[in-house]
């Protein structure tokens, strides 16, 4: 596995661990996207959505599954993972855009309207990117959920930006 | 690259012994951390040999060609952290 | 003479957990430590810990740490701090220098029912030349001037070690607002969480496996101004014409870490070696109970794990004591145990935990067989 050579997965090698939303789950909308692949002991995510969306049960080092049917997009999930490895993708933002949520704990924190570098996995500059929301209440216990716009054909790439 | 691990380099910070004096310890007979200690007073300095006494094993271990738990670890007596000498001397509050 | 019940040494997640629950029975319970703040590495934490609901995942080692000194307030813990012990001696007695106001220090002698040793660990060390230069440092070093004291330990730092201490320490580093340049890992793959080698990567920080420090160079000031490193072979060798050279004013090392096991030597406590928990360590049974009766231990102090593990130790040691004080029936304390020791097993699993639940196993065991047999031949 790439993974544990590297640090990073490829949208691929993540699809043989975890489920990941179908073609037309991803055109109705915002959708979680988990990437924890390691069975280690933690389920707050399944805790923390309020649509039972999210399956570990016993024991807590199963990997998480998430239905995505369920799944409104929310992004309570991204703020409680400890892993930070939830992402929220919206692949029908617009006709040529897709959104991607991620968690953002540096630093100063992104503000709607700003122009940022998007990121990939690798840390690498893909696109330019608009943020189009910055979710930061006292519940997410400061981990920001920032929520870039970037063109459709980057949104299973795009994981973050570079930093401010 | 044998450079990189020249025997002068220091080992224990505390009292600055090196390598070679470690190397020098065991040649005469130095078996584990204690014998070495006893020495060449490497882990006898300020931090009792937290920084160090690791590096001290594997040194034996390799000159020796010992298992990690055949060179052992240094023992404990009263005090196990440093103390001034005027708080010794203004006596023990029972 | 000052007496007690218990004695808990070690104010970390572990000593404190141990703290709340001897007091809780009712035992007069005496917490000492050698820093100025209590909470151990917890205050250090500003990630959301891992975990189950039961042990507040999802939630920052630092505001765990504030849960459990308000506990322990609450229930009645008495806390030293800047107290170290120095000695302990034949008849339950225990010298510690105790830290008073202003700075003054005083040695005083107290005779304690119950000891609980919960000493956690502290940082291993990686050769290399020019390893004591000035910038070469502990990750927990790093992480303590960072998230403790808010001072940067430099600019551009390289760390060494892929466990999670320093994967979380890089992140927190960029955190604070320094670039980490490089990320060293000499086994061939990354030890820690994907999770966390994810968030670090996705911030551009390269990792390379398969490679080793080989020198710290100093600047005209004495400090690290230049960093070279080597890819290693098989046998972590490293292989001569793969040097490269990173300028970099810092180098942290996560190399793992080692049982603090000073005073269950003063306490004369059977020893056994164990290398996936960072050397040697206290054997000791179920009850957490060391091979001297009265004498418990609990935490990264009987072998390297995490902040979850050494509360639920900490518990079962706190649990145990009071038992033997006849402050709870033993019954009850055997019930609890059993729960705590489940939660225990769940933390254990996986392919990160289930070595650590083998070792333990065998542990206990080895109490058994030394220990118990032992006495039993008296």
């Amino acid at each position: 596995m790439a993974l544990i050579n590297t640090g990073y997965l490829e949208y691929e090698e993540l699809s043989q661990i975890q489920k990941l939303p179908s073609d037309e789950r991803y055109a109705k909308g915002p959708v979680a996207v988990i990437e924890c692949v390691q069975e280690i002991p933690c389920n707050p995510c399944e805790a923390a959505c309020r649509f039972g969306a999210i399956h570990i049960g016993d024991p807590i080092t199963n990997l998480p599954t998430c239905s995505h049917d369920k799944c409104t997009g929310c992004g309570v999930c991204v703020s409680k993972c400890p892993g930070l490895a939830i992402f929220i993708v919206n692949k029908a933002y617009s006709e040529n855009t897709a959104t991607v949520a991620f968690p953002y704990e540096y630093m100063p924190t992104p503000e709607k309207g700003m122009e940022v570098t998007a990121v990939n996995r690798k840390g690498e500059e893909v696109c330019g990117a608009k943020v189009v929301n910055v979710m930061n209440p006292a519940a997410f216990d400061h981990t920001p959920v920032v929520t870039v716009e970037i063109p459709k054909e980057y949104a299973d790439e795009v994981r973050s930006i570079k930093r401010l | 690259m044998a450079e990189y691990f020249s025997d002068d380099m220091i080992v224990c910070r505390c009292e600055e012994v090196t390598v070679a004096e470690i190397k020098e310890a065991i040649r005469q007979g130095a078996k584990d951390v204690v014998g070495v200690k006893r020495r060449v007073r490497a882990g006898m300095g300020l931090c009792q040999g937290r920084t160090c006494e690791k590096m001290v094993q594997q040194i034996l271990a390799q000159e020796l060609g010992a298992k990690p738990w055949e060179v052992g670890t240094s023992s404990a007596r009263p005090p196990i952290r440093p103390i001034s000498f005027g708080d010794l001397a203004n006596g023990v509050v029972e | 003479m000052l007496e007690r019940d218990v004695l808990v040494v070690g104010a970390g997640p572990a000593g404190l957990a141990a703290s709340i629950e001897a007091a809780k029975a009712g035992a007069d319970v005496l917490l000492v430590d050698l820093n100025m703040k209590p909470g151990g590495q917890l205050f250090k934490q500003i990630h959301k810990f891992f975990g189950s609901s039961a042990h507040r995942s999802g939630t920052r080692g630092f505001d765990i740490g504030k849960m459990l000194l308000d506990e322990a307030e609450k229930a009645g813990v008495e806390i030293w701090l800047q107290s170290t012990v120095i000695g302990a001696f034949p008849g339950n007695l225990i010298a510690i220098e105790k830290g008073i106001d202003g700075g003054e220090k005083e040695v005083i002698t107290l005779k304690s029912k119950k000891v609980i040793i919960a000493t956690g660990a502290s940082e291993n060390v990686v050769r290399f030349k020019g390893w004591t230069t000035p910038g070469v440092m502990g990750a927990g070093a790093a992480q303590t001037m960072i998230n403790v004291n808010h001072v940067k330990p430099g600019n551009k730092i390289v760390m060494v070690g892929s466990g999670n201490v320093g994967l979380i320490v890089s992140y927190q580093l960029m955190q604070a607002g320094c670039d980490v340049v490089a990320l060293i890992e000499a086994a061939p793959k990354i030890g820690g969480y994907a999770v966390h080698a994810a968030k670090i990567r996705r911030a551009g920080v390269p990792i390379y496996t398969k490679h080793t420090v080989v020198e710290a160079i100093p600047g005209e000031d004495g400090t690290v101004c230049k960093v070279v490193i080597a890819e290693v072979d098989d046998k972590f060798q490293p292989i001569p014409g793969t040097e490269k050279e990173i300028e970099a004013d810092t180098v942290t090392i996560g190399a793992g870490l080692k049982p603090a096991t000073d005073m269950v030597k003063l306490e004369k406590c059977r020893l056994t070696f164990n290398g996936p928990f960072g050397g040697f360590i206290p054997l000791h049974n179920d009850k957490m109970e060391t091979s001297k009766k009265g004498v418990y231990v609990a935490g990264d102090a009987t072998g390297v794990e995490e902040a979850n593990t050494a509360l639920e130790e900490g518990r079962i040691a706190g649990i145990s004591a009071v038992e033997s004080l006849g402050l709870i029936e033993p019954k009850e304390a055997e019930k609890m145990r059993i729960e705590i020791w489940k939660r225990l097993e769940a933390l254990r699993m996986g392919p990160f935990g289930e070595r650590r639940q083998i070792e333990k196993n065998n542990i206990l065991a080895e109490y058994e067989e030394k220990v118990v047999a032992a006495v039993e031949m008296d």
